[in-house]
């Protein structure tokens, strides 16, 4: 029998309370897994270095006029440049149908997003070529359970027709699949020149502009030749890299990270707490063991390992179920197609490990000292 | 049964004057489960204050017309023929002769948060004046209501409060003209004072929306009115593509929808969280049901029943969460309570608010750690009433 038998033995002599101990450590950090997972798919995108967006100076959800565009995709350092606009798309009902819906040139769209933007040859032709072919989010697809070639009616809560209906038609042409980190915002993606035909109001005017740069190293420089261009006219431009974009916006829903930290901290203190005055409690009852050991020739320091053996024991066992746990909780709520899927992040892993190395030897370590101090006719004689 | 409770009275405080023996263990337990009420009052208070000031913002005896299906008055565009139909509709109500009704446009400008110094959308109004008088508990605090037909601006006293860029006498740049922050205004606890107005014609033709409303609101000569006003719109073809409620229908609507994600918050952590201490708990009483096992032999011995002793471990437990839910509860009204906060609201835009601690709040907090306490003494107490007196004895 070696050591991390024995100290395997000792952590389930008391099944129940080991059990028991294991449930609410794994519950701190389901908590944290989830936690650190969803502030880092909402502040963390994929989005390529060199990929800028044009906003309206005012606030991004006012609009731009066409013409900047054209400006914008013939500024020198810009690569590939396109327009999308927001649709205002729901499915059936205005709350629970809502979708992203983006109004986009299907060209130059595909250049600027492709690397998220994984369609078949056939699915590109036909959304290049259609006026009224739409393409969406595998998740959105299956949800709804749309049919490639199927005839989708989607309405919008901002646009009319020119008959005053808030129906348009599409068919869809093909499904891309968003994997963990795509950029790609937009659960349905439709054509510009046909919504722009079709609507009765804000014609010829782009929601942003997004482009690539020819080097990241050209970004500043552009994007301040860009605002410059259009400053003091009537629609002034703010232009950033996507990334900050997309900071900025998460940042509106209010200070996650510090909310993320008080309950992850609050989850953590409770069980630093339990656990440590259980395994307190755990070595005190064995007292007249380690005496008894200690007896037989076990060193003062083996024992110390032992029992701070068991409190990582414990700890790893808590964190790796809770880890585990996490990620089922988050594939299962990503797959139910309600808001854009939540994705395990794997760095959790890693920073999990850590901090239950920490929880291990914090809450361990006052009891092994105790083993390790202990006397053998003290031990022997307490009651 | 005075006998049975006498045993169970006896038990309990026999079990409460022994806790200072298994102090850290039961004082983890009360921690643990102040923790978790604390979190969960974190999220309910956050929406409750959410719920609260989007609720009180509307009136019985207003009503609002939008267009159908856009559920936002961001999305919504209703025309000045439909708001002019609407005026000599029956039931609204009149000022100084004329209909008290209110064409309002809605845009969203930049504003700097003060807490994080990101960007973020604040609601820019354009209103004239029916639209103020509308709602009654507006009152300027500081500096000058707008004149009409000029760029300026009056601001709300709790967007001044969490975001920068608007304060009294700044000017800021909108569309290539400069507007002039001259006023401070304030309506407690409603939405409204999150927002910033300016003159409603100044601000349709700097937006390129001439003749263009978001919403549409209508004074109502009384709450019943709306009927008849809804029956008048629904004949006419032209108002058909309209939705029309209450303004207290409305807002409720939109606090259910921005609710919603907080509650559910709420619950999923509060109930993750609670489970964590009842697992805390259940190992706190096994432990004190294994401590004092003699001297329950003894009780057992001497004539005390095993529900009494059932009873007492229970209650124990019961105690401890009621104490660890206080706890919590304390916390939430000692760091939270009051405090002002904002987030993106079903408007898209900014909305502030305060962390509220209500009744039902309180109410929900203590119904969690009483079941933490329930489900963490039930069966430790079974384990207790169940141990054989003799034997524990022997052992010894």
């Amino acid at each position: 029998m070696n050591d991390f038998t024995l100290i395997a033995i000792n952590l389930f002599r008391k099944p129940v309370r080991t059990v028991l101990l294991v449930v609410s450590i794994l519950i701190a950090f389901l908590i944290f897994s989830v936690m650190v997972s969803f502030n880092h798919a909402i502040t963390n995108f994929n989005t390529k270095p060199n990929r800028l967006v044009t906003l309206s100076k005012i606030n991004f959800t006012e609009s731009l006029p066409y013409a900047h565009f054209d400006r914008i995709a013939k500024t020198e350092g810009v690569a590939t440049a396109t327009h999308l606009n927001w649709f205002g798309g729901y499915y059936q009902d205005p709350v629970k149908g809502f979708l992203p819906v983006f109004a986009v040139d299907p060209r130059s769209y595909y250049d600027v997003y492709k690397e998220d933007l994984p369609l078949t040859e056939e699915a590109k032709a036909a959304f290049f070529g259609e006026r009224t072919a739409m393409i969406a989010a595998e998740a959105v697809a299956e949800k709804y359970d749309w049919r490639i070639g199927q005839r989708i009616p989607l309405n919008s809560n901002i646009f009319s027709q020119a008959d005053g209906g808030h129906v348009w038609e599409f068919t869809l042409v093909g499904v891309f699949a968003t994997p963990p980190g795509s950029s790609q915002t937009g659960s349905v993606i439709i054509n510009y020149d046909y919504f722009n035909e079709t609507i009765s109001f804000g014609r010829d005017r782009v929601g942003w502009i997004a482009f690539l740069t020819r080097s990241a190293d050209l970004n500043d420089q552009v994007a301040e030749a860009i605002d410059a261009r259009f400053a003091n006219s009537a629609d002034e431009t703010s232009t950033q890299d996507e990334a900050t974009f997309n900071k900025s916006f998460a940042a509106q829903l209010g200070n996650i990270s510090l909310v993320v930290t008080l309950v992850v901290g609050s989850a953590f203190a409770a069980i630093l707490l339990i656990v440590g005055t259980t395994m307190a409690l755990a070595v005190r009852e064995r007292t007249k063991e380690i005496g008894v050991m200690k007896t037989l020739g076990f060193s003062s320091s083996r024992i110390l390992t032992m029992v701070l053996g068991e409190s990582l024991m414990l700890a790893f066992l808590g964190a790796g179920v809770g880890t585990a746990a996490a990620a089922l909780a988050l594939s299962a709520l990503s797959s139910s197609g309600n808001g854009p899927p939540i994705y395990f992040e794997p760095a959790v892993v890693g920073w999990s490990a850590l901090i239950a190395a920490g929880l291990g030897v914090v809450t361990g370590v006052f009891p092994a000292l105790e083993a390790y101090r202990l006397r053998i006719i003290e031990a022997l004689g307490r009651r | 049964m005075p006998t049975l409770l006498n045993q169970i009275s006896a038990i309990t405080s026999l079990n409460v004057k022994s806790l200072p023996q298994r102090a850290a263990m039961s004082a983890a337990s009360v921690v643990a489960v102040a923790l978790s009420i604390a979190v969960l009052l974190f999220f309910l208070a956050l929406a409750n204050g959410l719920s609260k000031t989007v609720e009180g913002s509307g009136s019985d005896s207003v009503a609002v017309a939008l267009r159908e299906g856009s559920t936002a008055e961001l999305n919504s565009v209703v025309t000045r023929d439909q708001l002019n139909i609407l005026a000599g509709a029956p039931g609204v109500a009149a000022i100084d002769g004329k209909p008290a009704v209110s064409g309002e446009l809605l845009v969203i400008v930049d504003g700097v948060k003060r807490a994080t110094g990101t960007n973020a959308n604040m609601p820019f109004r354009g209103i004239g004046p029916e639209g103020i008088a509308l709602r009654e508990s507006v009152q300027i605090v500081d500096g000058r209501l707008f004149s009409p037909g000029t760029n300026e601006i009056i601001v709300g006293a709790s967007l001044l409060r969490e975001f920068s860029g608007f304060e009294l006498g700044s000017t800021i740049r909108l569309r290539g003209s400069e507007w002039t922050v001259v006023g401070v205004f304030d309506a407690p606890g409603t939405v409204f004072a999150s927002e910033l107005w300016a003159d409603l014609a100044v601000t349709q033709s700097l937006f390129r929306r001439p003749n263009v409303f978001q919403t549409m609101k209508f004074k109502l000569v009384s709450p019943a009115a709306l009927e008849e006003f809804r029956n008048f719109a629904a004949a006419d073809a032209r108002l058909k593509q309209l939705e029309i409620l209450s303004e207290r229908a409305y807002f409720k609507r939109q606090a259910s929808q921005s609710t919603g994600q907080f509650f559910f918050i709420a619950w999923a952590l509060g109930v993750t969280m609670a489970i964590g201490s009842v697992a805390g708990a259940l190992n706190t009483m096994y432990s004190a049901v294994a401590a004092r096992a003699s001297e329950t032999a003894t009780l057992r011995i001497i004539g005390f029943s095993g529900i009494a002793t059932f009873a007492g471990t229970l209650l124990e437990a019961v105690i401890l969460s009621a104490l660890g839910g206080s706890l919590g509860v304390l916390i939430a009204f000692l760091f939270f309570q009051g405090r002002t906060t904002s987030t993106l609201g079903s408007g898209f835009t900014q909305l502030v608010f305060k962390f509220d601690i209500s009744p039902g709040v309180v109410l929900a907090a203590i119904a969690t750690s009483a079941l933490i306490g329930v489900i963490g003494g039930f069966l430790p107490g079974l384990r207790a009433a169940r141990q054989r007196p003799q034997l524990e004895l022997a052992a010894q």
